[in-house]
């Protein structure tokens, strides 16, 4: 894992590019905080060198020392699988295939890369593919749009609304509410027909009073149903919908100015995304490893991660203005397909690559077991027929990691007290579990909520106070 | 009393322009909305300046000093 196209392909996955752009669309402010994290974030993991006297995790001949980062990596390693397996199901679903033929031939594609030792050495390869596929279509709405970034920016900044346009895909033939972004209810802001080509049965809140009531519809091929101002259209069911033409598109923001603004907020989510970063990072790219980053090695990464966070604001610029209606899913797949195809495959190969990198046994005996990749490929194809949300799989992998890794290698004990290192791994992993279990049960409020949302806050403080009082105590 | 490294100058560096983004949030009046040749000035900050920054610190102080003679590989 030195290699630092590694670094880049690990940290890059096809989930963690989308989820800039997604978050951009939704709201400038917070997607731009997003893509400023992914992109600062690493360059700063990388640069924080451990001490001189520092252990490297799991270091030392404590044999349960260093079985933990690799067991906790492995499971990392794995759910950031299944997350970007489950995005692939989603593509799937959204160009109109079984949600089971994305997932297949994903994660086949993936255990044949990692499985076949001459494919080994292709992310290099397969990132610079991932780079090409990505920016030719921007290229080409770029130009068929006939504005530059800025003055695209400029032209969804001042939209009065974002409404369907009378081509989308939403409006001639309706698409089902399975591809839907999220898992939050649609809000309507103003009166909507939509109609079942199909027929199904649609699930909304609509306003009664002051109060909503659930209100379920059987509807008969070609019927419709009108929702109106304030009513919530539940997403998720397997029916296809047609929205009406030039009326808002529900989810997205109220307008451009709405959108391009930075709305008061609490400061704690922010520093909540950063901290599960950081310390997901940490445990990611660092963590029992010891990267020398030469200067053309250190321009590569950083133009690696500033090129991805300038495509995913152009992306996002240029899909606003001319899909409006990507607030409901999808930031144009189709078109991005072969990039993804190809990050996740360059992912793969160096998610195997970093674990095989940490082997205790010092021959990666991990990264070339076919047995125990075609299980975690499994594993996270199987997993992955049930639609999850990808970004939040992430989130959770790189929290649990970095909860349990990231303090030991941002803040490293002494040589020989490996064991100490595996103590407050152990700690910040449990208070992650338990708030992430908290989060699970739907908990809210002001403070509590933004560390629920975000359990390495509290996960990775509790990891880096027992290894503080360890070595207070070795002290 | 340790000596500055390049690299912890680097580290700082990209620390003060992940701040420099919620201080601009912060500020009041709106000041991040203001428009300037196109864009908001959070937008400047957030999606230009910084990343660009951010990179050029990254290949200016991030990157490992050569090994010394004596001790070559």
């Amino acid at each position: 894992m030195t290699s630092v196209s590694r670094v880049l392909a690990v940290w890059l996955t096809p989930v963690a590019l989308l989820a800039a752009p997604a978050a951009l669309s939704t709201r400038a402010a917070d997607g731009l905080w997003l893509g400023l994290t992914l992109t600062l974030v690493p360059l700063i993991v990388l640069g924080l060198q451990a001490g001189r006297s520092a252990a490297p995790v799991g270091a030392g001949r404590d044999e349960r020392a260093s079985l933990f980062p690799v067991v906790t990596l492995l499971l990392a390693v794995g759910v950031l699988l299944w997350a970007n397996i489950a995005l692939a199901g989603d593509v799937a679903v959204w160009l109109g295939a079984p949600r089971w033929q994305g997932i297949a031939l994903t994660a086949l594609a993936g255990w044949l890369l990692t499985a076949w030792s001459p494919l080994r050495r292709t992310a290099p390869l397969l990132l610079a593919i991932a780079l090409v596929a990505a920016v030719a279509p921007l290229l080409q709405v770029g130009w068929a749009v006939g504005l530059g970034p800025i003055a695209a920016w400029d032209r969804v900044a001042t939209q009065a609304a974002f409404r369907f346009p009378p081509a989308s895909p939403w409006v001639t033939t309706g698409r089902s509410l399975a591809t839907v972004h999220g898992r939050a209810p649609l809000v309507f802001d103003e009166v909507h027909r939509l109609t079942a080509p199909a027929g199904g049965v649609v699930r909304a809140r609509t306003l009664d009073g002051n109060r909503l009531a659930e209100i379920e519809w059987g509807l008969a091929p070609g019927q419709s149903v009108t929702l109106r101002a304030g009513d919530e259209l539940v997403p998720g069911a397997p029916v296809r919908l047609r929205f009406e033409a030039d009326k808002r598109v529900p989810g997205a923001p109220a307008s451009g100015m709405a959108w391009a603004e930075d709305p008061p907020r609490r400061w704690l989510d922010r520093l909540g995304l950063l901290v599960t970063l950081l310390v997901g990072a940490a445990a990611l790219l660092r963590a029992g490893l010891t990267i020398r980053l030469s200067r053309d090695g250190a321009g590569f990464v950083a133009g690696g991660l500033l090129l991805a966070f300038v495509w995913a604001q152009a992306w996002a610029v240029y899909a606003m203005l001319r899909s409006p209606d990507l607030f409901l899913g999808g930031v144009a797949p189709a078109f991005l397909l072969v990039a993804g195809l190809a990050a996740f495959l360059a992912s793969s190969v160096a998610l195997r690559e970093r674990l095989g990198a940490l082997d205790p046994t010092g021959g990666g005996e991990i990264g070339r077991d076919p047995g125990l990749w075609a299980g975690l490929f499994g594993g996270a194809a199987l997993a992955s027929l049930w639609p999850v949300d990808p970004w939040a799989l992430t989130l959770l992998a790189l929290g649990g990691a970095g909860c349990a890794l990231g303090p030991a290698t941002l803040y490293p004990p002494s040589a020989g007290r490996a064991g100490l290192a595996t103590t407050a791994g152990l700690v910040g992993l449990v208070v992650f579990a338990t708030v992430a279990a908290v989060q699970l049960r739907g908990a809210g409020g002001a403070l509590l909520g933004s560390v629920v949302g975000y359990p390495a806050l509290a996960g990775a403080p509790a990891g880096a106070l027992v290894l503080w009082l360890g070595r207070g105590r070795a002290g | 009393m340790r000596p500055v490294s390049p690299r912890s100058t680097g580290v700082v560096l990209l620390w003060l322009l992940l701040a420099g983004f919620l201080l601009l949030g912060a500020l009041p009046n709106e000041t991040a909305s203001i428009r300037l040749a196109g864009l908001s000035v959070l937008w400047w900050y957030g999606g230009v300046l910084a990343p660009v920054m951010g990179a050029l610190v990254a290949i200016r102080w991030l990157a490992d000093p050569l090994p010394a003679p004596p001790r070559g590989e």
